[in-house]
């Protein structure tokens, strides 16, 4: 009865052995990027604690936004090294979660799965960021919200039309938070205006677009799946 | 030996079978098939959510680029284009990417637009019925 309990035990060991020879140091990363940053880095380091050398087979990123390097191809026994993650932060925001599935020949089909998370902040949160009215609508006042991202402290915002076509007026609403109130001259032209809007003393730009549409198009007979529930409209904004 | 290897893992996929964490949540009613999406004909809008190079090198006829690299810079133009009751389909490059439920999401949130959908299979898919 000892006999193949022990061999089922040393057969056990032998397998977790043979099976974790590259060891991550480890497979997610958190990131704090700065607001500035265009790219958040992980570095994922590991050590291949086998007996014999490991060979990556493949690196392949989650998305186009992220690329992953290798510092070589084969790993000897008791080397270290890295693959090096670099996410494109561009227009993202909030919380972002990128992965890279890493396949060594370590066992058929291993496959490590690296995770780069990154909270990107934001210094201001415009919305909505359209605001629109129908051709012949009434011209009124729509509202567009700005709320200040907690890790900044904004006093003034300003804001700026591109067109002569629609007024603005910023009102600080506490807490955080400002008004954008915005109307159109005439509703009865198809117009549009860029709306610029930008912390005090900071050169990060936001924006946010004013427009009067042409008539709607008509509508057909539905042959997909309904729409989705429409977020609450902000007050003043009537599609 | 290797069934008992397997169980762990087995267990692990079978538990998280719905919690792909890289993938932002999708009502399946916000999702639409080539054949669905080509049967609003003029009255849908095509988005393509994928990076610039990909959009460049080939897209579907008429469709307008919006991703996230150049978000600010390239929601201008799509607003302007954009009409009341179009349809919005939104697509990226494969099954597994996420870019286009992301895109679909900042344009029912921050836009706040309505009828956006996302094109299941992506442009594969497209490609396949069209090509």
């Amino acid at each position: 009865m000892k006999t193949p309990l022990l061999a089922f035990t040393l057969s056990m060991i032998m397998c977790l052995g043979a099976r974790a020879q590259l060891k991550w140091e480890q497979t997610s990363i958190e990131l704090h990027p700065a607001a500035t940053d265009k790219q958040a880095i992980g570095h994922f380091k590991y050590e291949n604690t086998g007996k014999t050398p490991v060979h990556f087979k493949s690196v392949h990123a989650s998305c186009g936004c992220t690329t992953a390097q290798t510092q070589k191809e084969e790993v000897p026994p008791g080397d270290k090294g890295e693959i090096t993650a670099t996410f494109n932060i561009g227009d993202r925001t909030g919380i972002q979660i990128k992965t890279v599935t890493v396949e060594t020949d370590e066992t058929p089909n291993q496959k490590t799965v690296l995770t780069l998370k990154a909270e990107i902040p934001q210094q201001l949160e415009v919305t909505p960021n359209f605001v629109f009215w129908k051709q012949g609508d009434m011209p009124d006042t729509k509202t567009i919200k700005v709320k200040v991202g907690k890790e900044f402290k904004v006093k003034h915002i300003k804001v700026t039309s591109s067109t002569p076509d629609f007024q603005t007026k910023v009102e600080e609403a506490g807490n955080g938070q400002f008004k954008i109130d915005v109307k159109p001259q005439d509703t009865n032209k198809v117009v549009a205006s860029m709306l610029t809007i930008q912390a005090e003393d900071s050169q990060k730009v936001f924006y946010a677009t004013a427009r009067v549409t042409n008539a709607p198009t008509a509508p057909v007979a539905p042959v997909g799946p309904t729409a989705p529930a429409r977020p609450s409209a902000p007050a003043g904004q009537t599609h | 030996m290797a069934a008992l290897a397997l169980l762990p893992a087995a267990g692990e996929a079978i538990y998280f079978r719905d919690k792909i964490s890289w993938r932002s949540a999708i009502a399946p009613s916000e999702m639409i098939t080539v054949e669905q999406a080509r049967g609003w004909g003029d009255t849908a809008i095509w988005v393509d959510a994928r990076p610039d190079d990909e959009f460049a090198s080939d897209h579907v006829p008429g469709a307008i680029s919006l991703n996230e690299d150049r978000w600010n810079e390239l929601l201008p133009p799509f607003l302007a284009v954009w009409v009341p009751g179009k349809k919005i389909v939104v697509y990226c490059s494969s099954l597994s990417c996420n870019a286009s439920r992301e895109v679909a999401r900042r344009l029912r949130k921050e836009a706040q637009l309505s009828d956006v959908f996302v094109l299941e299979g992506g442009w594969e898919a497209w490609l396949k019925k069209n090509r």
